[in-house]
C-alpha cells in the first residue's frame, strides 16, 4: 500500500472498525497491559481487576500461570472462569520437550503398525543412506545437548558436510542461537561452556538441530513463517489455524559462504535479532502477508505445489499437537495461542522450527497491529460461549460466525460424531489425502 | 458482390504479407518455413495441404496468426487523433518543464546527466547487480521531478481554459474539454460479460467456477493463441497460469535475442551513468522498499527500472506519443559520433511512483528478463498513457473527464456534496488513476483489475473503479467536508473486493 496512504490509515483507521458487541460485565485480570489486548477487552466492556479479586477471564503470563495451577498455591477455578494458558505448554514450546514428544509419538504409532509412520530410504547430504518418516518428517533432526551427545556425533557423521544450529532449550527471540559446521567448534564450545568463568552457561541444555541450509528464497532473502494456533481442549484436540499469518524476512541476501555462518543477519528471521541490523525498515518491519506469499508462488510455481504446501502445513500443525495431546493437562479452563514458526525449503517442504507458548503482541508496524487486533478479537470470540460468559461446560464448539478469521484445523469430538467408529483414522486420512 | 469481397481479402492479404517481410521476425520465420518444406511431411503433389499441415504442427501457423493480430492491432490503434492545440501545446510546455528541472537539478548537485561511469564504479555495480540495494549512493538531495499532485495541477489548467463558464461555475471541471467519453450505458456494452452477470473469478468464490477456469484457461494458455488468452481474461485468469496468459496476449516471447538485447540494456548501466539513474533508485526506495507488499522484491526491480531507461525500443514504439527527449553528450566517451545520446534513452523520465507500474508483475515472473519483456509490453499498451497529455480516449485526460461524467450522472448527491465542500472529485483519486491503481489495492485485487484491462483492451475499467468505490464508501464520504478527511476514508483499500464492486456497477439496471 502507498506510504502516505498508510499514515493516514494508521491515524484514523488505526482501530480496527468494530461495533461494541457483547455488553455484559466480565471482570479480566491480564499481566501483560498491550494495547492489542486491553482495547479489545475495553470494546467489550469489560472491567479490570486484580489478579486476587473475583475475575473471569484471565490474560497471564506463563509464570502466572504455572503458579495458579501449583499445588502450593492452592487455587481452585470456578466454573466461570478461563485462562490463556495450558499448565504445562513446555510440552510444546520448550524445544528439547517438543522433540522428545515428537519422537514419541512417532515411536508408538510405528509400534501400533500405524501406516502414518511408514518410514523410507533417503540418500543423505553426504552421499550415505537414512531411513526418514515418510509422513512424520517435519521437524529437523535434533538432539539435546549435553545428553544426546553420542548420538549426535553418530548423525554428523554420516553428513559431515551439514551445518547445525545450536539453540539454548529456555530462551526465546534468537539468543544465545549460533550455528556449526565442524565438530571441533562444538567441541571448543563445551570447554568454554563449562570453564569455571562460565557457570551460568553449564547447567544450560541446548539442542542441537540440522540447519535447513536450503530454505527457500524470495527476492534472494531468507523468511520464516509466524502462523497463529489456537487450542482449545486437546483431549478432544480442537484446533484453528488464524488465516492472517505473516513472513518474517531477513535484512541481508541469504549466503550459505563459511565466512557469513556467523552474521546472524543472514540466518535468523526473528523480528527481535534482525531489528538492530542497519537495514531493517520500521514501516513494513520486514514482514509479508501470508496470503501474499500464497499468491507469489502460486504466480511462480503454480497451484498444485503451493495447495500442498498449505496443507502440508496442516498436516505439520495437527501431528505436532497429537504428539502432546496425551501428556498435556487438558484442563477445561484452558486455552492458549500458540506462534508456530515454520521454515519452507526449496523443494516447498515446510520445517517446525519451534512453538512459542506467548507470541509477542507488541504491534512493530500499522498492519501489524491491524493484524494482532483481529487475532485477540477472533480468539476471545471462539473461546467464549455464545452468551459471552466463560462456562467450563460448554461443548466448545462456536458458531461458524464467531470463528472471523480462524479456519477449523481438526476436532476429534465434531469427527467421532460423523464416524463413530475410527475417528482418529479418518482425520488423519482426510488430511493425508490433501497431502499426497 | 463475391468477387470483390475476395478481391478485397486478397488485397489485404498481400499487404500483410508486405509488412510481415518488414518485422523483425520474418527471417527466423522464413527459414523455419524452409526447413519445414523440405522435411519429408511436406508433399510435393499436395504441396499446400500438407505444408499448411506441418506448419500447425510445428507451431508456426499460431506464430503467424499471431503476428497478424499485433500487426493489425497496431494499427487500428495508430488511426489519426484530432489533436486539441491547447493540449499539444500544454504537452510541450510541461515537456519544457521536466527538461528544465532536469537540468536544473543537474547544475544544483554540480553532475551531469551523462557521464561515463569509472571503472571501479562499474565492476562495483556489475559485482552487486544482484543486490542493488546494497550499492551505497547518497540520494539525500535527489528528489522525484514531479509527483502525480502536480501533474494534475496541470491537467487542470487545462480544463479552465473556456473562457464563458459563469461565475457560480467551478471551473475545473474537465467537462469543457471537447473530448468524447462513454456513458454508464455504453461502458456495459464494453463490458458485456460483466454486465450481463456472468461468473466471474474474484467474485464468485465457489470452487466449482475456479476448478472450471483453471481447467479452461489450461488449455487456452497451451494453444498460445493471443486472441484467444485475451478472450480468456475477460472473466479473470487463476493466479497460476496468469504469467502465461499475459504474455501472451502482449506476445511476449523470450527468444535468445531479447535475452541478448535486456544484456546490452545492462551493459549500457554499467558503462553509462546517467542522472536519471539516481531517480530511478530514489523511487525504488520511497515506494516499493517501504511497501509491506514488494519490499522483498526491491532488488529485482531495480534491474527492471535500470535497463528500461535504456530501451530505445521503447522509444521507437512510443514515437509521436511521449513527446521529444533531449539529447545529451556523455562526459568522457572519445569518439564525438557516440558520445550524443538520447536522455534518457527509452524517452521516459519516471515521476514520484513510476515504479508501481512494474511491481505487480514481481508476482508472476522470479526471472527479471521474462518480467522485463512482460512489463515493457504493458508499458507500451497502457501506462504512458496515464502521465503523457494527449486527446487519445484511453488518454489520462479522457479518464479524468469519464470519472467525472460518471460520478455526476451516476452519484449526483456525492458530485453536490463535492461542490458543497468546494472539493474537486478528481483530486481524491487521481493517484489510483495515474497509478492504475498499483499500490493502492491488494496484489490479488489489482491482478484482476488488470486482467479485465488487458481481456478488454480498454483503460475505461479504472475510472469506472474509482467511482466505485466512492460510491461504496459514500455515506462515511457525506459525512466529512475537509480533502485531508475524504483522503483519510478513501486511504485503504485494502478490503476492497474490486470485481464483485465493478460488476455490481455495471450490472445495475
Amino acid at each position: 500500500m502507498n506510504q502516505d496512504a498508510k499514515k493516514l490509515a494508521a491515524s484514523v483507521y488505526g482501530r480496527v472498525n468494530a461495533p461494541v458487541v457483547e455488553r455484559c460485565r466480565l471482570n479480566f485480570c491480564t499481566d501483560l497491559e498491550k494495547s492489542v489486548l486491553m482495547s479489545n477487552f475495553e470494546r467489550r466492556g469489560w472491567h479490570q481487576v486484580g489478579p486476587d479479586d473475583e475475575w473471569n477471564f484471565y490474560w497471564a503470563s506463563t509464570q502466572t500461570c504455572r503458579n495458579l495451577f501449583s499445588v502450593e498455591s492452592g487455587y481452585r477455578m470456578n466454573d466461570n472462569q478461563m485462562i490463556n494458558h495450558f499448565p504445562n505448554h513446555y510440552e510444546l514450546s520448550r524445544k528439547d520437550l517438543l522433540v522428545k514428544n515428537i519422537k514419541r509419538y512417532r515411536k508408538e504409532l510405528e509400534r501400533e503398525g500405524n501406516p502414518l509412520a511408514e518410514k523410507s530410504e533417503v540418500v543423505l547430504h553426504g552421499g550415505q543412506v537414512g531411513t526418514r518418516y515418510v509422513h512424520l518428517d517435519f521437524v529437523p533432526i535434533t538432539f539435546v545437548l549435553p545428553a544426546d551427545y553420542n548420538m549426535f556425533v553418530e548423525e554428523y557423521r554420516k553428513s559431515p558436510q551439514s551445518t547445525w544450529i545450536m539453540k539454548p532449550c529456555g530462551k526465546s527471540q534468537g539468543t544465545g542461537i549460533f550455528l556449526i559446521n565442524k565438530l571441533s567448534k562444538l567441541k571448543k564450545w563445551s570447554r568454554e561452556a563449562k570453564a569455571p568463568f562460565h557457570p551460568q552457561l553449564s547447567k544450560e541444555s541446548y539442542v542441537i538441530s540440522r540447519y535447513i541450509d536450503n530454505p527457500l528464497l524470495i527476492g534472494g532473502k531468507k523468511f520464516d513463517l509466524r502462523l497463529y494456533v489456537l487450542i482449545t481442549s486437546f483431549r478432544p484436540l480442537k484446533a484453528y489455524l488464524f488465516q492472517l499469518g505473516f513472513c518474517r524476512f531477513c535484512t541481508v541476501k541469504y549466503d550459505t559462504s563459511v565466512t557469513e555462518l556467523d552474521n546472524m543477519y543472514v540466518h535468523l528471521t526473528n523480528v527481535s535479532v534482525q531489528k538492530h541490523g542497519g537495514d531493517y525498515n520500521n514501516i513494513h518491519g520486514g514482514k509479508m502477508s501470508v496470503q501474499n506469499l500464497k499468491l507469489y508462488l502460486e504466480g511462480t510455481r503454480g497451484k498444485a505445489v503451493t495447495d500442498k504446501l498449505f496443507a502440508a502445513m496442516q498436516w505439520l500443525i495437527v501431528h505436532s499437537l497429537k504428539a502432546v495431546s496425551s501428556v498435556m493437562a487438558n484442563d477445561r479452563h484452558c486455552f492458549e495461542c500458540y506462534g508456530y514458526d515454520i521454515i519452507i525449503d526449496n523443494q516447498l517442504k515446510p520445517w517446525l522450527v519451534e512453538v512459542n507458548a506467548s507470541p509477542s503482541l507488541t504491534s512493530t508496524t500499522v498492519n501489524d497491529r491491524i493484524l494482532k487486533y483481529k487475532l485477540i478479537d477472533n480468539i476471545l470470540s471462539v473461546v467464549l460461549p455464545p452468551d459471552g460468559v466463560p462456562d467450563v461446560r460448554w461443548n466448545k464448539q462456536p458458531n461458524p460466525e464467531a470463528l472471523g478469521n480462524f479456519d477449523l484445523l481438526i476436532d476429534e469430538e465434531l469427527l467421532e460424531k460423523d464416524e463413530p467408529s475410527s475417528s482418529i483414522g479418518k482425520s488423519i486420512k482426510n488430511i493425508k489425502n490433501r497431502v499426497t | 458482390m463475391e468477387s470483390i469481397k475476395e478481391e478485397n481479402i486478397h488485397h489485404t492479404a498481400l499487404k500483410l504479407a508486405e509488412e510481415i517481410k518488414n518485422l523483425s521476425i520474418y527471417k527466423s520465420f522464413y527459414s523455419d518455413i524452409q526447413k519445414l518444406v523440405s522435411s519429408p511431411n511436406v508433399k510435393k503433389e499436395d504441396f499446400k495441404q500438407t505444408l499448411q499441415q506441418a506448419m500447425k504442427e510445428k507451431g508456426l501457423e499460431t506464430k503467424l496468426r499471431n503476428t497478424i493480430y499485433h500487426l493489425v492491432r497496431a494499427q487500428n490503434k495508430q488511426t489519426k487523433l484530432d489533436p486539441l492545440t491547447t493540449l499539444s501545446k500544454a504537452s510541450a510546455q510541461w515537456e519544457k518543464r521536466i527538461h528544465k528541472s532536469l537540468n536544473s537539478m543537474c547544475s544544483d548537485l554540480e553532475t551531469s546527466l551523462a557521464k561515463l561511469r569509472p571503472q571501479s564504479e562499474q565492476e562495483e555495480i556489475a559485482e552487486k547487480w544482484q543486490e542493488l540495494s546494497t550499492y551505497n549512493l547518497d540520494l539525500s538531495k535527489y528528489r522525484p521531478v514531479y509527483a502525480p499532485k502536480d501533474f494534475l495541477e496541470v491537467l487542470l489548467t487545462l480544463s479552465g481554459y473556456v473562457p464563458f463558464t459563469k461565475d457560480d461555475e467551478p471551473k475545473w471541471e474537465f467537462a469543457h474539454l471537447p473530448l468524447q467519453v462513454k456513458s454508464l450505458d455504453q461502458l456495459r456494452k464494453v463490458y458485456p460479460e460483466w454486465a450481463s452477470g456472468e461468473l466471474l473469478l474474484g467474485a464468485n468464490p465457489e470452487a466449482t467456477l475456479s476448478a472450471e477456469r483453471a481447467a479452461l484457461g489450461a488449455r487456452v494458455a497451451a494453444l498460445r493463441y493471443a486472441p484467444l488468452a485475451q478472450e480468456f481474461l475477460k472473466r479473470g485468469s487463476p493466479h497460476c497460469l496468469r504469467a502465461q496468459l499475459w504474455a501472451h496476449v502482449l506476445g511476449v516471447e523470450l527468444s535468445t535475442q531479447q535475452i541478448a538485447y535486456f544484456n546490452k540494456l545492462k551493459k549500457n548501466v554499467l558503462e553509462v551513468d546517467l542522472m536519471i539513474d539516481k531517480l530511478i533508485f530514489k523511487d525504488v526506495q520511497l515506494t516499493a522498499s517501504n511497501d509491506d507488499q514488494y519490499f522483498v522484491f526491491e532488488d529485482l526491480l531495480y534491474q527492471v527500472m535500470l535497463c528500461f531507461s535504456r530501451d530505445g525500443e521503447v522509444l521507437q514504439q512510443l514515437k509521436g506519443s511521449v513527446g521529444n527527449p533531449l539529447t545529451v553528450t556523455i562526459k568522457g566517451k572519445q569518439t564525438s559520433l557516440d558520445s550524443i545520446t538520447v536522455f534518457p534513452p527509452s524517452g521516459i523520465i519516471p515521476f514520484h511512483g513510476f515504479t508501481m507500474y512494474a511491481t505487480p508483475f514481481c508476482y508472476l515472473y522470479d526471472d527479471p528478463v521474462q518480467l522485463y519483456y512482460t512489463f515493457r509490453a504493458f508499458y507500451v499498451r497502457y501506462w504512458h498513457r496515464l502521465h503523457y497529455i494527449s486527446t487519445h480516449p484511453q488518454g489520462i485526460v479522457s479518464l479524468c473527464l469519464l470519472y467525472e461524467r460518471l460520478l455526476e450522472a451516476n452519484e449526483p448527491l456525492l458530485w453536490i456534496h463535492f461542490r458543497n465542500i468546494n472539493i474537486n472529485p478528481i483530486r481524491v483519486v487521481f493517484k489510483w488513476l495515474m497509478r492504475a491503481f498499483s499500490g493502492h489495492l491488494p496484489p490479488d485485487q489489482l491482478l484482476f483489475l488488470w486482467d479485465a484491462i488487458l481481456g478488454y483492451d480498454c483503460l475505461d475499467i479504472l475510472p469506472l473503479l474509482a467511482v466505485a468505490i466512492l460510491s461504496f464508501r459514500k455515506e462515511n464520504i457525506f459525512q466529512v467536508n475537509t480533502i485531508q478527511n475524504v483522503d483519510a476514508v478513501l486511504a485503504d483499500l485494502s478490503t476492497i473486493s474490486v470485481v464483485p464492486l465493478l460488476q455490481l456497477a455495471l450490472m445495475k439496471p
